[in-house]
């Protein structure tokens, strides 16, 4: 059985294994000189103070590849990519072709055919998301000095998160592929769904898997500068802005008001908020969350996949195609 | 003890959303027997031929073979069944050899020995792409796949309606030959009626998802006679026997299944073709009654 | 080897026509007592025909005592042929047919309503000979 499934789709694994190799090594080629700015590791400029090697390596790595966040932003699509391309011709094509009526009626139950199936191609789509993943994460191990840690250049891109996307996407192919009938209406719609519950999970569920962080700071007079942010650049900012003497938080309009009042003049502006007992607030969900979120993230879409793939399991018992 | 049917169905019923593929469909092809399932396109053959096998379950009725309901979809189910589908499909991309390992993972009994040797015997390189055969070739490499499971029951789905001549009479030798190796009962629909008496010895005519005739063909051919004679006033398509009445200036012409009834004085009493008894039937109105009778069980 | 043939076209049920291919044969002399009939499988193999209606024909000669199937043998031809029509029978039968047909053709018929005539009465003859 098992190799009947390879058999049957090992040109789709073997194209996706192409796929991923030639991101894994284009990731490589250009990802040497990125490591090579920080010959000591890139960890080692993460925590100030900074030295000077770090600070120009810095510079360059702004100049030189502050870019390739936003394109890493696109192997987003990689878990869809693998997962639906295995997952939607799963039980479609054999619908397209008429060969469910071959196979259905060989000495196998539909249940253990499927199970076969979706075990194979499913451990087949997730091994090759782990490789993407662990490529992905050292490739980008210095851009974490230009920030981002919890949000889609980086959060969504390794650890194990990928994995779940991708046997999300697999599920969503193969149920798609049971509705619908046919493999390319079936990735279609399995794209469309992917992208909807990624994005809401991303945008609008996940600031929120913790109760977040509440910091409010007095600003130090003379400092320069507004403090912006917290002192990790890789922490997930939810909100931030003023807070008076009375405790009032001063948000949107109100803080760009303030800011404004405040550099009046053009001196430094902390002076000012310190003066008029003006302090820094900001909520936020701190890095060291990572692996809290990483394993929240993943129960998420590892329990969406099984329910979606045990409605197929439903469906092929009695079916009505 | 009574001889156990190889399929059974009583009463059965398919509904797709409000229509009816099928109703009240009840019959018995007894074990070794080659059965025709004859009827128009869209009459509900495919819709019973599926259902024999466990691709469908009836919405009412029972289903069973050899005792068993095919729905059950149990390897012990499985294995006495063998379906070749309309149009014979199969894994394009792969090879002869492939397909037929593909049939030995998924069957306990699968005789892999049997169908390579058929399918060399016929000139099909183990090593082709299935999507590369021929039509004939295609059909003959399901056939061999299915035969080599060993099944009870062969249930085909217009097996030969995509064939020339040439690969249906190598198909027919093939399916034959296999009834002849014992242990096999075959149903098959078709719609080249004047080729069934060569391979069949049942018959099951259905229409607008109703069984309009079942049985014997020897039996049925002998219960049937088509009566010639003077023009008749009075319309006997009342009576039960009367199968279908034509009228011609002068002469009636009537198909009864009264073989033993005295015949009118004038009248004469030709035997009927199995042609002319499948297409007599097929052109009987549908039984009303038999409908809402079923739609009130449902 | 005996070799069957079939007409799907000709309105004879295919059993029958084996049963009658075999007792002309008999009679025309081409199948001898002790010849032995092909295999049920053979037969199916050269006509593509159904196992069932070769094994119904040979059932009906067996009845017909024109041959005897023998287990894991075959199937021969008797040597007490029931062919106990005497041949002075035969003669005068066949003669009876031919003066038949001479007053048929006389009266103007042509072949097809012969035939057509011969196929009704004799299959009227032998349905009431039957019920009989």
């Amino acid at each position: 059985m098992t190799w009947m499934m390879w058999r049957q789709h090992r040109t789709e694994a073997l194209a996706l294994t192409i796929f991923v190799g030639v991101i894994a090594v284009a990731l490589f080629v250009l990802g040497r000189p990125m490591h090579a700015l920080f010959p000591l590791g890139s960890a080692h400029c993460l925590v100030p103070p900074l030295d000077q090697a770090c600070r120009s390596a810095l510079v360059r790595l702004q100049q030189d590849y502050g870019y390739t966040t936003t394109v890493l932003i696109l192997l987003n699509f990689a878990p869809y990519a693998i997962g639906g391309f295995l997952g939607a011709p799963l039980l479609a094509r054999e619908l397209e072709a008429g060969t469910w009526q071959l196979v259905w009626t060989q000495a196998v139950p539909r249940r253990r055919w499927l199970a076969v199936k979706i075990v194979v191609l499913g451990t087949v789509s997730v091994l090759l998301a782990a490789g993407l993943s662990a490529v992905i994460a050292w490739y980008r191990r210095p851009l974490d000095l230009l920030g981002g840690g919890l949000d889609i250049t980086a959060f969504d891109l390794t650890g194990i998160t990928p994995m779940a996307y991708t046997l999300f996407a697999f599920a969503l192919g193969v149920v798609a592929g049971a509705v619908l009938r046919r493999s390319l209406p079936a990735a279609a719609g399995a794209l469309v769904s992917f992208l909807a519950v990624r994005v809401t999970v991303a945008g609008w569920i996940r600031p929120h898997f913790v109760m977040p962080v509440t910091r409010i700071e007095a600003f130090v007079p003379g400092s320069g500068d507004i403090t912006d942010g917290t002192s990790n650049a890789r922490d997930m900012i939810l909100d931030q802005g003023f807070v008076d003497a009375d405790g009032r938080r001063i948000t949107g309009l109100g803080a760009v008001i303030m800011e404004g009042k405040a550099r009046e003049g053009g001196g430094d502006p902390t002076i000012y908020l310190h003066d008029h007992g003006i302090q820094h607030w900001v909520v936020y969900q701190p890095m060291e969350r990572y692996w809290t979120f990483q394993l929240i993230e993943t129960v998420i879409f590892v329990g969406l996949a099984v329910l979606l793939l045990a409605l197929v399991f439903r469906r092929i018992r009695r079916p009505a195609f | 003890m009574t001889i156990q049917p190889a399929l059974r169905t009583r009463n059965v019923g398919k509904r797709y959303r409000k229509a009816w593929a099928l109703r009240n469909c009840t019959l018995e092809l007894p074990p070794g027997s080659v059965t025709a399932l004859v009827g128009p396109n869209g009459a509900g053959k495919t819709t019973l031929l599926r259902m024999s096998v466990g691709l469908l379950t009836p919405t009412v009725g029972s289903v069973e073979v050899f005792g068993e309901s095919p729905a059950t979809n149990s390897v012990q189910a499985l294995t006495r069944i063998g379906f070749l589908a309309q149009d014979h499909p199969l894994y394009r991309q792969f090879t002869v050899a492939d397909l037929l390992r593909f049939g030995r993972s998924c069957n306990v009994r699968f005789d892999h020995e049997l169908a390579a040797r058929r399918l060399t015997q016929l000139g099909i390189s183990l090593d082709a792409r299935a999507g590369a055969l021929s039509g004939g070739q295609q059909s003959q490499v399901a056939l061999a796949l299915a035969l080599a499971k060993r099944p009870n029951l062969l249930v085909l789905d217009e097996p030969m309606s995509s064939l020339d001549p040439l690969a249906r009479q190598e198909f027919q030798q093939t399916l034959m030959s296999a009834v002849a190796d014992g242990e096999l009962t075959v149903l098959f629909s078709s719609h080249a009626v004047h080729e069934l008496e060569r391979v069949c010895d049942h018959l099951v005519v259905i229409n607008h998802g109703q069984v309009m005739l079942s049985g014997d063909i020897d039996t049925l051919l002998a219960e049937h006679r088509l009566l010639v004679g003077p023009r008749v006033k009075t319309d006997p398509r009342g009576s039960r026997s009367v199968v279908e009445v034509k009228h011609s200036d002068r002469h009636t012409t009537m198909l009864v299944r009264q073989a033993a009834a005295p015949i009118m004085p004038g009248w004469q009493a030709n035997p009927v073709g199995l042609e002319e008894l499948v297409l007599a039937y097929l052109r009987r109105p549908v039984d009303a009654e038999a409908a809402e009778s079923q739609e009130e069980t449902a | 080897m005996f070799h069957f043939r079939l007409d799907t076209g000709s309105g004879i049920p295919p059993y029958l026509q084996l049963v009658q291919q075999v007792q002309q044969a008999v009679l025309l002399g081409f199948l001898q007592p002790g010849d032995r009939l092909p295999l049920i499988r053979e037969v199916v193999e050269s006509l593509a025909i159904n196992p069932n209606t070769v094994a119904k024909a040979y059932r009906q000669l067996e009845q017909e005592n024109l041959v005897t199937g023998r287990p894991g043998h075959g199937t021969f031809v008797n040597d007490t042929l029931p062919a106990a029509v005497p041949p002075a029978t035969y003669t005068s039968l066949r003669h009876g047919l031919q003066t038949w047909l001479r007053r048929a053709y006389a009266a103007g018929l042509d072949d097809h309503t012969i035939a057509a005539l011969f196929s009704s009465v004799h299959h009227q003859t032998r349905t009431a000979t039957e019920t009989a």
